[in-house]
């Protein structure tokens, strides 16, 4: 059956079955589309994920008799999904994390290859040992440009170091220690590992997923969930 | 209109970090927040995989500032569009983020334009 008559006939009997037919068949698109705006700080498989809704949403909305091509009206309407996704929800979250995360990585693998091959790697060299694209680790470089704390922030010579506010409170960190402490025994064992994973020996969701056997939606999902319960702990025990 | 950069190379996949990345230093220049920055980016390096799809070996890209940002790639050395699904869907893409899209056939090539606006 071609796409015009499965559509005819999914609009005539809706049918699951015909719908997840369209479906699979269009799963190709998702991917494709998902694949460009990787690299934003959100993980592919979650791209993929919302492409995928709005590929089932758009399936029910289709009208073979009177759009043109499928693929050409289902492309705006994925690509719309997931910038609502990056503007809503992802970059506040994710990026900063993400970035950091990959500079470490990027620190290390350089020292590691240039101790074993006597030169210092380049962007390509290392996005192949990480398993990333090269434009990642090139933004990833970029973005963390430092400048240092001595330099003049003021006209009359302070410098940054001057006007940063202290960070290092020791009772306010105790404090906090202690509320944390408070809250993660409402975690289970599995949840307990999960935040090891990612906020103890900071690994990235994939390297979590890996070390407990578990895929990266997974961990993903299950790191939403406890920190909602954290937040909910912590808010109940400040207004305890 | 002000020409803001104009860049000329050999096309092909492993140049595409280097127009990305200078892509990312004009939307800087024209003031875009990170959103439209990033979605800036998606199209230069879509409409140039459009231009690598038809077959051409040269590209020239070129950024003007005005109300908007109007972004022309030009490819040298074409062949012609092949209608696959793929260009199709690269087209839907275009068309759903930036505005006024033209892709026209020329001579020895072809030519894409549209404008972005941070909005």
């Amino acid at each position: 059956m071609d796409e015009k008559e499965l559509f005819e006939q999914y609009r005539r009997t809706r049918d699951p079955a015909l719908r997840n037919e369209i479906v699979e068949r269009n799963l190709y698109i998702a991917a494709m589309l998902a694949k460009k705006f990787v690299g934003r700080g959100v993980e592919y498989d979650d791209l993929y994920q919302i492409a995928s809704l709005a590929l089932v949403k758009g399936v029910d909305r289709f009208d073979p008799g009177r759009d043109a091509k499928f693929s050409t009206f289902i492309t705006p309407t994925i690509t719309g999904e997931i910038k609502n996704y990056f503007r809503d929800r992802s970059r506040l979250i994710h990026l900063p994390r993400r970035v950091s995360e990959l500079r470490l990585e990027i620190k290390k693998t350089a020292d590691k290859l240039l101790s074993e091959t006597g030169k210092s790697p380049t962007p390509a060299e290392l996005a192949a040992a990480l398993g990333v694209t090269e434009e990642e680790v090139v933004s990833a470089i970029e973005a963390g440009a430092v400048v240092s704390l001595d330099r003049p922030a003021e006209e009359d010579g302070g410098s940054y170091y001057d006007v940063l506010p202290a960070r290092d409170d020791a009772f306010e960190r105790l404090e906090r220690r202690d509320a944390v402490q408070a809250a993660l025994k409402c975690l289970n064992e599995r949840e307990l590992e999960i935040v090891s994973c990612r906020y103890g020996e900071e690994l990235s969701q994939t390297e979590t997923a890996k070390r407990l056997n578990v895929s990266q939606m997974y961990v993903s999902r299950m790191e939403r969930k406890i920190l909602e319960k954290l937040r909910e702990n912590l808010r109940k025990s400040m207004a305890d | 209109m002000m020409e803001l950069l104009t860049m000329e190379f050999p096309l092909g996949r492993e140049i595409m970090t280097s127009v990305r990345l200078a892509t990312g230093g004009i939307c800087a220049l024209a003031g875009f927040g990170l959103d439209a920055a990033e979605d800036c980016k998606v199209c230069v390096t879509e409409g140039l995989l459009l231009l690598l799809g038809r077959g051409c070996e040269r590209a020239k890209v070129s950024f003007t500032g005005g109300e908007k940002l109007l972004v022309a790639l030009t490819g040298e050395g074409s062949a012609p569009s092949d209608r696959s699904v793929e260009e199709e869907i690269s087209i839907a893409l275009l068309s759903a983020l930036v505005d006024d899209l033209e892709i026209k056939k020329e001579e020895n090539g072809a030519r894409i334009t549209f404008g972005f606006s941070a909005l």
